[in-house]
């Protein structure tokens, strides 16, 4: 999502929107065969399904790096592994209409920035992972002796998969397209809960992220008449933003579907150095994994991790009584206050734009905007948004609202952290008495002490089993003698897709110094109390041995850097007290300091910060549009690394702001843009000159080294890439001097796609229809309407795929037939095209709505209503620009 | 000579329902907002829920009437079928050629003894069959409301507002496009809006009751969706009424004595979907209900309080328009006439060619 945690404080405040998804399984009988789910069967849920929308990309991910088993030897795994997932969230669904599968293509530039953000990261990570990787294999060859066998080691060595191919252009996405194609022909063929299915499949070929485009489909639909306004959503996706867009349809009976990322299976777990289970990594031997059957079947044995759903609909309970104001001058219209919410949330975080310095989730950012919003809406004369537009006016009352609580929410801030401080210098002292007390026991013979125990660190930092440590806070807890993989490399891998703009390598490299410096001390075993490994602050330590040559400069790299050409001083490396903040947000002159240090301006240059603010406000006004009305321009980004303050927003009422649609980018421009020269492979030959050489003209594109400013943050992953902007008009020119020289093919992967319908000949009315249309002897069209009658509800153009003929074969388009092809394919295909609509979409209720059943009971409207007349106030979330009695 | 049908006892028609033809729209037309005919569907509505909370009264003072003193026979409904006649080089093969109000008031002649009607059929024996052409006698009907109106009127609003009530609620319930192509700005400014009875879509129909085969024109006021692609395919057309808001058992029976007239003045087009907007006593909008039009005889009749039967209105239709096939032979104008509370229909020829 576009904020972190953001789903986890949802979750938390309103409890009721989550609820366990209830899933048939597979059985196994006796003799070994398996009887699959039969998903013609009622949904075990209680409720039928219409449509299921999968945000591809968030279970590409994922079976790229497993939690809960070794990664996919090569693509074809892959793709297996992505089947197999597919499957198991269709049979969730059990869509009885429609499953659109859609994979990001090429995105906005605003969205490229971020992607680039993450890549040039990732390819880091990667990177220094590796290079651990090697070191911790060769320290454990000392430390195992000969027990370790040379070639499983080797192995475990073997390039990853690089997830930067997941980018629209790269060859991967293309076996990827004609996997899903295949797959879901496959099914149309031979599974019977298909065979009224309706399935859309947007490669990444077709521009557009692809919950984006799942939107899209939604408001074309909405739009058409013969829409169904009961018609009952699910989408599948990570990001816990779905909701967001889940509200942002306006269709109630909708829910998003995800992974229960808080569940926590130990058993599933396996050992990261072989890849098996049944043992730790610190007592893995390296021996060859032994086979369960031709394809590992057994070890599909494992308990699934559960799916959860998130109701929409229970979440527009809650907003109906969250966002209710008494006494407005104007009708109350839940549907238009939901909009302004979202909105709103966009200020906490959003994919597109740096979060507003004085907003954080985790400080409750949106009760605090939200209030706001409750105290000024008698006063604005109405809602700050309508339909995807921004209403600057209001929006100025928004942010003067903010803006006058900066100050006290940057002081709250660093009181609740210096307490937060002197709780864990307290707890350490303590600690150390106790362990000078248990070191005396020890000589004296006595053992015991307290119980080990890993426990995860405090509630207000990211979601359980995110094992992401302040860098400065290291847990002592590898005060052991033997070293795992695990401790040096095992980080939870679903996180990866979950927490935007982590980059753990940094803690990683902490983790190995301070365990190398154990090491190098080479102790016993020593007991430690689980209160201190949790909390308390490691010793910095000296480097040992094996990373002794590196350790400098990955310090250098852990501290935010001086910025070039700027007088600000110098900051210094870390020291007992974390990495100096030397914006120091809670002291007078933050912000010029702020502005001096992070945009190189002269601090009385008031100006330019309205500037910053004024495109900003662009930007807030861009992203709402992109919810709600799809992608105003493609070529718009924020320009800048930083956020404004909010008390740099001035006068919005003076504005207006216009956005000129721009040019959509090709597949092999978003790879230049995004990608690391080091995931260069993805990205044909020809190009790589441009990212290489010394005499490229875009050289400058692509740093190696770049600093990650942690611009007053503890973790590395919550800082700030500091890259250089992508100059668009530079970037075409140079790949222009190369374009002539790229193959047929990859010319081929560079084009724009279209989506594609495919049914099953089972859906009798609507596949005579298209035959009779396409493939009868008339032939006379190429491209027409469907009537919605006969594809019970789908409205849209279909056209026909030129070089395709059907009744053909099917054929698996992999090598090692891991499905098999099918000689009379049942199905059809099609191109298909949204319905156009002229008119923009609104957000209305549609006629005809059927609201589901309330599911908020009395005690929880009044305990809501209760708390949210407080909440949000903390820093003295008073009225503004109240003339109507408020004092 | 006259010759009469009589109506009681009803019972003898309450048996299963005689074979009924579904509606069947085969042309339309259209009056614009200065009542003026036009071919087509030009003044077709989509319905989209009101706001609740509004007061039906506003806007009455703007109210741009039709002025239905004048008699305008057949003329729209004849040239649409001449039209529709032309395009197809076809004649339309049926008995009777009517509007719907006229088929509602026979049908619904068991149940509603308190009311007369007067309609003249006129027969011109062109072809075979030739049918007969059947319409209000416009001066009874000028007369019966002249006495109406020269009742003392007691209730504390005017009676001419109660009537703006169903036109405004049907301006406040309807737009001149499908919903995704109407701005917000027009949708939520629906209560601003003139309100004008003089614009009307109407719908003319192919049906069939028994042995008689009808054609009828009638105004159907919105569509919930579109028109269908295939032509001849059920239209989803949506009926609006207005009923004061149900606060009582004796609330529930009236309104349930009115979804009769509901009931056969959408059955008879093919109107599958009421809309009923209630309002409270001062004409404020409280609620809307959705009732499917099928739905509405087994409704009434599983409360059991309110009698009347559609089977009955349905064969009691049927055979009257059977027996009037075989009364009415010679060319030439009859009256059909049912006195106030009497228990028969009489039918005598006023005309001859
Ligand atoms: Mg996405």
């Amino acid at each position: 999502m576009g904020i972190p945690a953001g789903f986890r404080w949802l979750s938390q405040k309103y409890p009721k929107i989550v609820s366990p998804v209830m899933e048939g399984q597979p059985m196994v009988m006796e003799d070994g065969s398996v009887i699959p789910v039969d998903a013609t069967q009622p949904n075990p849920n209680g409720e039928e399904f219409d449509n299921l929308y999968l945000d591809m990309n968030g279970i590409v991910h994922p079976c790229s790096h497993p939690e809960d088993r070794p990664a996919p030897k090569d693509e074809e795994e892959m793709m297996v592994e992505i089947f197999k997932y597919t499957e198991r969230v269709v049979n969730m669904v059990r869509p009885r209409k429609l499953l659109m599968i859609a994979v990001d293509g090429v995105a906005p530039r605003a969205k490229m920035n971020q992607q680039r953000s993450r890549r040039f990261r990732a390819a880091q990570e990667a990177k220094e992972k590796e290079i651990d990787k090697q070191e911790l294999l060769t320290m454990l060859k000392k430390q195992n002796g000969s027990g370790l066998k040379q070639q499983p080691v080797e192995e475990v060595v073997k390039r990853a998969f690089d997830s930067n191919s997941i980018t629209p252009g790269t060859p991967f996405m293309d076996i990827l397209a004609a996997s899903l194609r295949y797959w879901c022909a496959y099914k149309l063929n031979t599974d019977p809960a298909w065979a009224k299915m309706k399935v859309i499949i947007s490669d990444a070929t077709v521009p557009g992220e692809g919950e984006h485009k799942i939107m899209e489909f939604i408001r074309s639909q909405r739009n058409s008449q013969e829409h169904d306004p009961n018609t009952r959503h699910v989408i599948y996706g990570l990001d816990a933003d779905l909701i967001m867009l889940g509200l942002a349809t306006h269709e109630p009976h909708f829910r998003v579907l995800r992974e229960d990322v808080f569940f926590q299976d130990s058993k599933a777990r396996m050992c990261r150095i072989c890849g098996q289970k049944g043992h730790e990594e610190r007592n893995c031997k390296g021996e060859a994994k032994k086979k369960d059957g031709e394809f590992d079947e057994k070890d599909k044995a494992h308990p699934l991790k559960p799916f959860i759903w998130l109701h929409v609909s229970i979440l527009r309970e809650y907003l109906n009584v969250e966002l209710d104001v008494p006494g407005l001058p104007f009708k109350f219209d839940l549907e238009r206050a939901i909009d302004d919410w979202v909105f709103l949330c966009f200020f906490v975080g959003n994919d597109f734009l740096p979060h507003l310095p004085a907003l954080e989730i985790r400080e409750n950012g949106i009760d605090t905007l939200t209030a706001i919003w409750k105290d000024n809406l008698p006063h604005m004369g109405g809602y700050v948004t309508k339909d995807g537009h921004v209403d600057l006016e209001r929006a100025q009352y928004i942010l003067a609202g903010l803006g006058k609580q900066e100050d006290a929410i940057f002081k709250r801030r660093k009181e609740t952290e210096d307490r937060r401080e002197a709780g864990f210098k307290r707890r350490k002292l303590q600690q150390d008495a106790r362990d000078a007390r248990q070191a005396e026991n020890q000589r004296g013979g006595r053992g015991g002490g307290a119980k080990r125990n890993n426990r995860p660190l405090e509630s207000d930092g990211p979601p359980p089993g995110l094992q992401l440590h302040p860098i400065n806070n290291f847990p002592s807890m590898l005060k052991q003698s033997v070293i795992t993989h695990d401790m040096v490399v095992n980080r939870s891998t679903v996180e990866q897709a979950n927490v935007a703009n982590k980059s753990a390598a940094s803690v990683l490299k902490e983790k190995i110094q301070s365990m190398m410096a154990q090491t190098a001390i080479g102790a016993a075993p020593v007991e430690v109390n689980p209160e201190a490994s949790a909390e308390s602050t490691a010793e910095p330590t000296s480097p040992a041995s094996a990373l002794g040559k590196r350790k400098a400069s990955l310090i250098e790299e852990d501290v935010p850097s001086p910025v070039v050409g700027s007088d600000v001083e110098i900051v210094s490396a870390t020291d007992d007290d974390g990495p100096v903040d030397s914006v120091r947000l809670w002291e007078e002159g933050y912000a010029d300091r702020y502005y001096q240090q992070k945009f190189h301006v002269d601090p009385k240059d008031i100006e330019f910060r309205h500037k910053v603010a004024r495109a900003y406000v662009e930007g807030l006004a861009w992203v709402l549009r992109y919810y709600f009305q799809g992608c105003a321009s493609w070529d718009w980004y924020y320009p800048y690394h930083y956020a404004p303050f909010a008390a740099d927003f001035v006068d919005l009422g003076k504005m207006t702001i216009n956005f000129e649609h721009g040019r959509i980018s090709k597949p092999f421009e978003q790879l230049m843009s995004v990608l690391p020269a080091a995931s260069r492979h993805s990205i044909p030959e020809v190009f790589h000159p441009l990212m290489m050489d010394e005499d490229s003209t875009i050289l400058d594109f692509y740093p190696e080294d770049f600093e990650i400013d942690l611009n007053g943050k503890k973790m590395v992953w919550q800082g700030v890439a500091l890259l250089p902007f992508i100059d668009m008009p530079r970037l075409l020119a140079a790949m222009d001097t190369k374009a002539h020289l790229l193959s047929p093919e990859d010319q081929a992967r560079n084009a724009m796609g279209k989506d594609v319908l495919l049914i099953s000949d089972a859906h009798r009315g609507l596949y005579d229809e298209i035959t009779s249309h396409f493939y009868s002897k008339k032939q006379a069209v190429t491209k027409f309407k469907l009537n919605p009658k006969t594809s019970d509800g789908l409205s849209g153009v279909v056209e026909k795929i030129d070089d395709y003929i059907p009744h053909g074969s099917l054929i698996y388009p992999l090598e090692r037939n891991a499905l098999p092809d099918v000689d009379y394919d049942r199905s059809l295909r099609i191109h298909y095209e949204f319905p156009s609509y002229e008119h923009e979409h609104k957000s209305m209720l549609l006629r005809g709505l059927k609201m589901p059943k309330a599911a908020l009971d009395r005690s929880d409207v009044e305990i809501l209503k209760g708390k949210s007349q407080k909440s949000g106030r903390s820093y003295g979330g008073v009225p503004l620009n109240g003339r109507n009695g408020y004092h | 000579m006259t010759a009469t049908f009589p109506i009681h006892p009803v019972n003898r028609f309450a048996r299963d329902s005689e074979p009924v033809k579904r509606p069947k729209e085969f042309a339309c037309f259209s009056y614009d907002a200065n009542h003026q005919f036009h071919l087509g569907d030009a003044s077709l509505k989509w319905y989209y829920p009101p706001p609740l909370g509004t007061d039906l009264s506003n806007g009455f003072e703007t109210f741009d009437k039709h002025d239905d003193s004048l008699d305008e026979h057949l003329d729209s409904l004849l040239e649409t079928i001449a039209s529709h006649e032309k395009e197809t080089a076809k004649s339309i093969d049926a008995h009777f050629v009517t509007w719907r109000g006229m088929l509602t008031k026979i049908m619904a002649a068991p149940f509603e003894d308190r009311d007369g009607f007067e309609m003249n059929a006129t027969l011109y024996r062109v072809r075979n069959p030739s049918p007969s052409f059947i319409e209000e006698n416009h001066p009874y009907k000028e007369a019966s409301r002249r006495a109406q109106d020269a009742q003392p009127w007691k209730g504390p609003i005017p009676q001419e507002v109660m009537q703006f009530w169903g036109y405004k609620f049907e301006t406040l319930s309807t737009l001149p496009a499908p919903w995704g192509e109407t701005s917000r700005d027009f949708i939520e400014s629906r209560d601003s809006h003139i309100v004008n009875n003089k614009e009307q879509y109407c719908s003319v129909v192919r049906t069939g009751l028994g042995k008689s085969v009808i054609c009828l024109g009638g105004e159907v006021d919105a569509i919930w969706d579109c028109k269908p692609m295939i032509p001849g395919s059920p239209i989803n057309w949506v009926e609006l009424k207005t009923s004061a808001d149900i606060r009582s058992d004796r609330d529930m029976d009236n309104f349930e004595r009115k979804l009769m007239k509901f009931w056969i003045q959408s059955f008879l087009l093919g109107v599958p979907k009421i809309i009923v907007g209630f309002r409270s006593r001062d004409g404020i909008l409280v609620k809307i209900d959705e009732i499917e039009t099928q739905n509405i005889p087994a409704i009434v009749k599983r409360r059991g309080r309110v009698r009347w039967d559609g089977n009955t209105c349905i064969n009691f239709a049927s055979d009257f328009l059977e027996w009037l096939r075989q009364t009415i032979t010679d060319e030439g104008v009859w009256r059909i006439r049912r006195k106030p509370n009497s228990p028969h229909i009489e039918v005598f020829q006023v005309e001859e060619v």
